[in-house]
C-alpha cells in the first residue's frame, strides 16, 4: 500500500515534469521546415516512468504529459494533437519493447529509440491524416533529428541511475511487480 | 554507450542517409521534365519561354513602364533590366523550379515558372 | 489489467486517427474507366462518382449508344451482312437516284447539321464525297493520287444540293445515279455527345470521353479544375503544341498527321477539299472547342477546308465557338475568345504572337 502511494506520487511528478518540458520545448522555434519536431526531451519521463514501473505506467504518463501539454500549450484537439499522441504512443512502445526484451541497450539507446519512435509515429499520424505521402519526405531529418536529443536524455538518465539510484529504492518496492533488481544490473 | 547503442546510432545514421538520398536526389540531378517560364504583363500572358538546359538567350518586353530585359540561361530565367525605381526584381536573381517567380511591381510584370502539369487527354 | 489497458490506450488512439481520416475520405471521388474500340479507332471513357455500380452502368450504356450510332452511319458494310441492313447510310447510298429512304432520327439529324454547314461555309464541307473519296482509296489498302480527269469526274458526283432531306417524313435522298454519303466527318463527334448524354441522363456529373481524339469533357477534373486538354503537336510525336483548360465543352481536331500517303515526295491526307477534289492544304492542325463535340467534328473539317482568314472570322462571329490553328507556315493563330483557357507552347517550330 504504502509503495502504491508512493509510486502514484512519483508518478503525478513525472507527469508534470514531462508537461512542464512539454510545453518548454514547444516553445523552442526550431528552424526545420517539418510539423511536430521537438527536442524530444519530455521524453526522459516517459522513459524513466518505463523502466521504473513498465509499459502501463508508461503509457499513462506519455499519454497524460501529451494532454496536459497540448490543454496548456494551446494545441488541444488540433492535428497537432493527435500527431502528438501518436508520437507518444509509438515512442511509450519501442521503448518499453526494448527495456523489456533486451538487456544490451543502455539508457541512451533506448532514449534515442523511443524520440526516433516518436518521430515516425507523428510522421505517420501526418500522412493518414494529410491523405497524403508528401510528409514522408521529412523521413531523414526526423531520423536524424532523434539522435541528439535521443543521446542527450539517455546521457542524463545514465547519469542519474548510476550516481543517485538511491533515490528511486523508496520508489520502488516488491509490490509493482516489475523490475526491482534493474537498476543495479542495467549497464550504465 | 554500449556496443548495441553504438550500432542503433550507426543504424539510425545509415538509415538517414538511405533515405535522404533517395528523396532528395532530385535536388542534385534535375529532372529532364521540361520546364516553361511565363511571362505576363498586366495579368496577360505576352511570352511563354520553354527553358531547356544549355540555352542561352535573352529578350526585351514592353511593360507598362518600359522595356525590360530577361535573361534565360539554360532552366533558369531572371530579369536583367528592368525600368522600376526600386528594383525589387532585379535583385531576385535567377528562379529555377516550377512555382518560383519574379515580380515587378511597377512594371506590372510577371515571370513565372511553371512545371509541366499532368495532362487529362490530347486532342488529335 | 495492465496489458489490456495499455491495449485499450492505443486502440483508443488508433481509432481516433481513423475517424479523423474517414471523414476526410468521405467526399473522394472513384474513377471508372473503360475502353472499346469502334468506328475504326479506340474509344475511351472515363467518370468520376461515388457509386461504382451506377458508373459503370451509364459507361456501359453510352457505348451501347455510341455503338448504334456507328451502325447507323457505317458506310463501309458489305451488302447481305446485318450491318448492312443496320446502316441507314448503305441504304441511303443503295437507293441513290432512285428514291427517298426513311431514317433513324439520329442519322436525320447528322444530316441536317452537315447540310447546314454545307451552306454556311459556301461547300467548304460537304459529305456526299463518298464518290471523291472512294476514287482516293483512302478507306483502302491502296490509296493513290489520281489522274485529274477522274477527280473531275467524281466531283461530279459531289453535291450536297442533291441531298434532298424531309423532315416531316424522315426520309433522304441522293437524287443522282452513282452519289455516295460518307459521315467520317461528323459521325464520331455526333456519337460521342450522345454518349455523354447519356452519362448526364445517369447523374454523372464528371467525365471524359476521348473518341480517337475527339474530346468532350464534362465538368471539372476530379481536383475540382478544368480538365487539361493538350493539342497534339503537329510534326513532333509526343508532345503538344498548346494544354486548353476546358469544362463542359469538346475539342476536336482536323489535321494532316493522320490517314494518308505519300507519292512522288509529296505528301497527301485524307482530308480532301469538296469543291477542288484534292487535299486542302491551309493548315497543319485545326481545334474546335465549343460545347457539342458533333458540332465540334462538324467545325473542324469546315475550318480546315476553309483558308484560315476566313475560318478565323467564321469562328469569331460563331457564339461558343473557338478555333486554335497552326498554319502550314508554322503560324499560330487562334480566336481572341480562347485566350483565357489556353496555354500555348509554340517552341522553337512555331510562331505565336497572341494568336493573330
Amino acid at each position: 500500500m504504502r509503495t502504491d502511494t508512493r509510486r502514484l506520487v512519483f508518478l503525478s511528478m513525472l507527469v508534470a515534469m514531462g508537461t512542464a518540458l512539454h510545453v518548454v520545448e514547444g516553445m523552442l522555434a526550431i528552424p526545420l521546415p517539418v510539423p511536430g519536431v521537438k527536442l524530444g526531451l519530455a521524453n526522459m519521463v516517459t522513459v524513466l516512468a518505463v523502466y521504473l514501473y513498465g509499459l502501463r505506467d508508461g503509457l499513462t504518463v506519455a499519454l497524460l504529459r501529451v494532454l496536459l501539454g497540448s490543454l496548456i500549450g494551446g494545441m488541444f484537439l488540433a492535428p497537432g494533437f493527435l500527431m502528438g499522441l501518436a508520437g507518444a504512443v509509438s515512442s511509450t512502445l519501442v521503448m518499453a519493447l526494448l527495456l523489456k526484451r533486451t538487456r544490451c541497450f543502455s539508457m541512451i539507446g533506448i532514449s534515442m529509440a523511443g524520440a526516433v519512435g516518436h518521430n515516425l509515429g507523428q510522421l505517420l499520424a501526418a500522412c493518414l491524416l494529410l491523405q497524403s505521402s508528401a510528409v514522408l519526405y521529412y523521413l531523414p531529418v526526423l531520423l536524424l533529428a532523434g539522435i541528439p536529443t535521443g543521446m542527450f536524455t539517455g546521457y542524463l538518465l545514465n547519469s542519474l541511475l548510476e550516481h543517485e539510484a538511491h533515490i528511486f529504492r523508496d520508489f520502488v518496492g516488491a509490490s509493482s511487480g516489475r523490475k526491482t533488481t534493474g537498476t543495479a544490473s542495467r549497464r550504465l | 554507450m554500449t556496443k548495441a547503442d553504438k550500432m542503433l546510432l550507426a543504424g539510425l545514421l545509415f538509415s538517414a542517409l538511405i533515405s535522404g538520398a533517395a528523396l532528395y536526389s532530385r535536388f542534385f540531378f534535375p529532372s529532364a521534365e521540361p520546364v516553361q517560364a511565363v511571362v505576363s504583363i498586366g495579368g496577360k500572358v505576352v511570352r511563354t519561354i520553354e527553358l531547356k538546359p544549355g540555352a542561352r538567350s535573352s529578350f526585351v518586353v514592353y511593360g507598362r513602364r518600359g522595356p525590360s530585359t530577361v535573361e534565360v540561361d539554360g532552366r533558369r530565367i531572371r530579369m536583367q533590366q528592368a525600368p522600376c525605381d526600386n528594383g525589387i526584381c532585379l535583385r531576385q536573381g535567377w528562379i529555377e523550379h516550377p512555382g518560383q517567380s519574379i515580380v515587378c511591381v511597377p512594371g506590372e510584370m510577371l515571370i513565372r515558372m511553371e512545371g509541366a502539369a499532368p495532362l487529362d487527354a490530347v486532342t488529335r | 489489467m495492465n496489458k489490456r489497458f495499455a491495449v485499450a490506450i492505443c486502440l483508443l488512439t488508433l481509432l481516433l486517427i481513423a475517424g479523423f481520416t474517414l471523414l476526410r475520405n468521405s467526399a473522394a471521388k472513384r474513377e471508372y474507366s473503360s475502353d472499346q474500340f469502334l468506328m475504326d479507332t479506340l474509344i475511351s471513357i472515363k467518370v468520376y462518382g461515388n457509386d461504382p455500380g451506377t458508373m459503370k452502368t451509364a459507361v456501359t450504356q453510352a457505348y451501347a449508344e455510341m455503338r448504334r450510332i456507328a451502325e447507323l452511319a457505317d458506310g463501309f458494310a458489305q451488302p447481305g451482312s446485318a450491318a448492312y441492313d443496320a446502316s441507314d447510310v448503305c441504304r441511303i447510298n443503295a437507293r441513290a437516284g432512285q428514291g427517298p429512304v426513311r431514317v433513324d432520327r439520329d442519322t436525320l439529324a447528322m444530316l441536317l447539321l452537315a447540310k447546314k454547314y454545307h451552306e454556311l461555309s459556301q461547300g467548304a464541307f460537304d459529305v456526299t464525297v463518298g464518290p471523291l473519296m472512294d476514287l482516293w482509296g483512302f478507306g483502302g489498302k491502296n490509296p493513290h493520287l489520281p489522274p485529274p480527269d477522274r477527280i473531275e469526274a467524281a466531283l461530279e458526283l459531289v453535291g450536297s444540293k442533291e441531298l434532298v432531306l424531309n423532315e416531316r417524313e424522315r426520309t433522304a435522298f441522293l437524287r443522282r445515279e452513282g452519289m455516295k454519303l460518307d459521315l467520317g466527318a461528323v459521325a464520331k463527334g455526333y456519337a460521342t455527345e450522345k454518349a455523354l448524354q447519356v452519362l448526364k441522363k445517369h447523374g454523372i456529373d464528371k467525365a471524359l470521353i476521348d473518341a480517337g481524339g475527339n474530346i468532350r469533357v464534362l465538368g471539372q477534373n476530379v481536383h475540382e479544375g478544368p480538365w487539361r486538354i493538350g493539342i497534339k503537336d503537329p510534326r513532333k510525336t509526343d508532345a503538344v503544341v498548346a494544354v486548353l483548360q476546358l469544362e463542359d465543352a469538346s475539342a476536336v481536331t482536323s489535321a494532316d498527321y493522320y490517314r494518308g500517303f505519300e507519292q512522288a515526295g509529296k505528301r497527301y491526307h485524307h482530308i480532301l477539299d469538296p469543291r477542288t477534289g484534292y487535299p486542302a492544304a491551309h493548315d497543319m492542325t485545326v481545334t474546335v472547342v465549343t460545347r457539342d463535340a458533333g458540332l465540334a467534328d462538324v467545325l473542324s473539317t469546315v475550318f480546315f477546308v476553309l483558308p484560315p482568314e476566313d475560318a478565323l472570322n467564321m469562328a469569331g462571329k460563331m457564339e461558343g465557338v473557338d478555333l486554335f490553328l497552326v498554319t502550314a507556315d508554322g503560324r499560330i493563330r487562334h480566336t481572341p475568345t480562347l485566350r483565357g483557357r489556353v496555354e500555348v507552347k509554340p517552341g522553337a517550330a512555331y510562331r505565336y504572337d497572341q494568336g493573330r
